[in-house]
């Protein structure tokens, strides 16, 4: 039975050889396989792509060695020093270069986890077992086809459970399904009340917000409902005055124009008088987006702290995506 | 300062009641050169901007935060009552910790400290994948690094094609790209959502 399953065992990892040499030396335009592995750690960025494709030769040529017949006693050895090598290169991966990628089995970045040693070990085992089998997986396969197959099934179907490379095979379809019958978070929207981003938004739309947005100093500094305006708050400057800008923001109803101000002085608690209304024309609001734009900083409620988490998140992604002020457009 | 119940009835009457509605040049011309003689603009090319700040909070005394930049620059800001605090939303400054990280926004007074009009604490904005969808959180997926990013029922908000921000996270899909606002949790890789960008169709 063991001298069997033993013998089974070459078509398994000549296969998974086979398609891990194709993915490293299929022809790429874009995105050298090699970059960000730790195997450019290993032998110099200038050398990874060549020696990543060396190691796909290796590989195509051993697994093409255990897939074909005849089955020499040489094939399983050479297999387990590969897996041994294999294993102690995602060791070294793991310890010197923790955020490197595998390279393994995909070009998509995807860093050593204990799924990788997983099938490392499972590889690493088939190949030892293969060493004491007698006779080759075609003799082995023909004496009881079910049985064998159902084995090689198995065993495949665990290399690819712990392949976080083949996850968009299986794992995410499966994922999407799961959501698509029932979604974890349907009910949200019912339970929460208005997001205070739906009104920030809103007041940026607003010719309110146009008029005073060279005047605000702070982002939103408190929020309270009233009725059925959003009441936002800022800190303001209005000439050597420390004041407060008050915004009310319809709150269930998305009316830009409906937007309302006032300044209030922070000594006296009165309202600041606008001095000289102006006329609003065309050229005045295309002058207002240009403030805004200088001033988008004081308003910006998104800077990035990408760099506490990862250290790479861009700085110049800040306003990425974000429904900020836009262009006004005037009748 | 006047009692908050106080404060907020006289701003709630200044906005709603008839003297609140202003229109959109009552607080004085909007030619750029009235713009620009209100603030001199103190930034110079080549060099670090002296009015913001970033970094890791060390020390909090009083009102004011000893941080320590990411280039070690050693900082002090002094926060105020007109000072705008963010984490994860609006907040107060007994809620900063630290060990917390920063950005500030204010102006630099003579003494070297940071006056802040704006402190946005834990402040992450990440583009990411959805690796997986649970009750409670997301699974992203940052270049490869896993992150879980909490939902926080009243906070979190979901903005879909660029609209404004709506509760309703149920247009988010598994496998989709996201760009997601929240506050780090230091020292780990989970995070509170703010608010999450996503296409939805």
């Amino acid at each position: 039975m063991v001298l069997w399953v033993a013998a089974l065992q070459p078509l398994l990892i000549g296969a998974v050889l086979l398609y891990s040499s194709a993915v490293k030396l299929a022809p790429r335009r874009s995105h050298p396989p090699a970059r960000g592995t730790a195997l450019a750690r290993l032998v110099g960025e200038r050398r990874a792509a060549w020696a990543l494709r060396l190691v796909g030769v290796v590989e195509l040529g051993l697994g093409a060695a255990l897939v074909l017949p005849p089955a020499l006693p040489a094939e399983p050895v050479a297999a387990t020093a590969l897996a041994l090598g294999f294993l102690g290169y995602l060791g070294y991966a793991r310890v010197v270069v923790p955020d490197s990628s595998c390279g393994c089995m995909s070009t998509r970045r995807t860093p050593v986890s204990w799924r990788s040693f997983a099938r490392g070990g499972l590889m690493l085992g088939g190949a030892a077992l293969a060493v004491t089998a007698t006779t080759s997986w075609v003799d082995a396969v023909g004496t009881r086809p079910v049985a064998g197959t159902a084995l090689l099934l198995a065993e495949a179907a665990a290399v690819i459970a712990f392949s976080p490379e083949l996850d968009a095979w299986w794992l995410l379809p499966l994922r999407r399904l799961r959501i698509r019958l029932s979604h974890p978070l349907a009910g949200t929207g019912r339970l929460a009340g208005l997001p205070l981003d739906s009104s920030v938004d809103q007041m940026q739309h607003s010719a309110a917000y146009r008029s005073v947005a060279h005047l605000l100093r702070s982002d939103v500094v408190e929020h309270w409902d009233e009725g059925d305006w959003r009441i936002l708050v800022y800190s303001a400057r209005y000439g050597a005055r420390a004041t407060t800008a008050v915004f009310a923001v319809p709150r269930l109803r998305y009316e830009p124009q409906a937007v309302r101000v006032a300044l209030v002085d922070d000594q006296t608690g009165a309202a600041v008088d606008p001095p000289d209304p102006g006329t609003l024309d065309r050229n005045t609001y295309r002058h207002s987006t240009f403030h805004e734009g200088a001033l988008a900083d004081l308003t910006l409620r998104t800077g990035p702290l990408g760099e506490a988490v990862r250290g790479d998140a861009p700085l110049s992604g800040a306003t990425a995506g974000m429904p900020g002020p836009g262009p006004v457009n005037v009748g | 300062m006047t009692h908050p119940i106080d404060r907020r009835r006289l701003l709630t009457a200044a906005v709603l009641g008839g003297a609140g509605v202003v229109g959109a040049t009552a607080f004085g011309s909007l030619a750029p050169e009235a713009a620009f003689a209100a603030d001199d603009l103190t930034a110079q090319a080549g060099l670090a901007d002296p009015n913001f700040a970033e970094g890791i909070i060390t020390g909090i005394t009083g009102g004011v935060l000893a941080v320590t930049g990411s280039d070690n620059v050693l900082y002090r800001i002094r926060v105020t009552d007109a000072t705008s605090i963010w984490k994860l939303r609006p907040t107060t400054l007994d809620r900063v910790a630290v060990g917390d990280g920063l950005y500030a926004r204010g102006a630099r007074l003579g003494d070297g400290t940071l006056a802040a009009d704006a402190v946005w604490v834990n402040i992450v904005n990440l583009h990411a994948h959805i690796r997986g969808i649970g009750r409670t959180a997301l699974n992203l997926d940052h270049r490869g690094q896993p992150i879980l990013a909490h939902v926080v029922p009243g906070v979190t908000a979901a903005s879909y094609n660029g609209t404004p921000a709506v509760a309703d996270l149920s247009l988010l899909r598994v496998g989709r790209h996201v760009q997601v606002l929240g506050a780090w949790h230091p020292g780990s890789n989970e995070i509170d959502i703010a608010t999450v960008y996503a296409a939805a169709n």
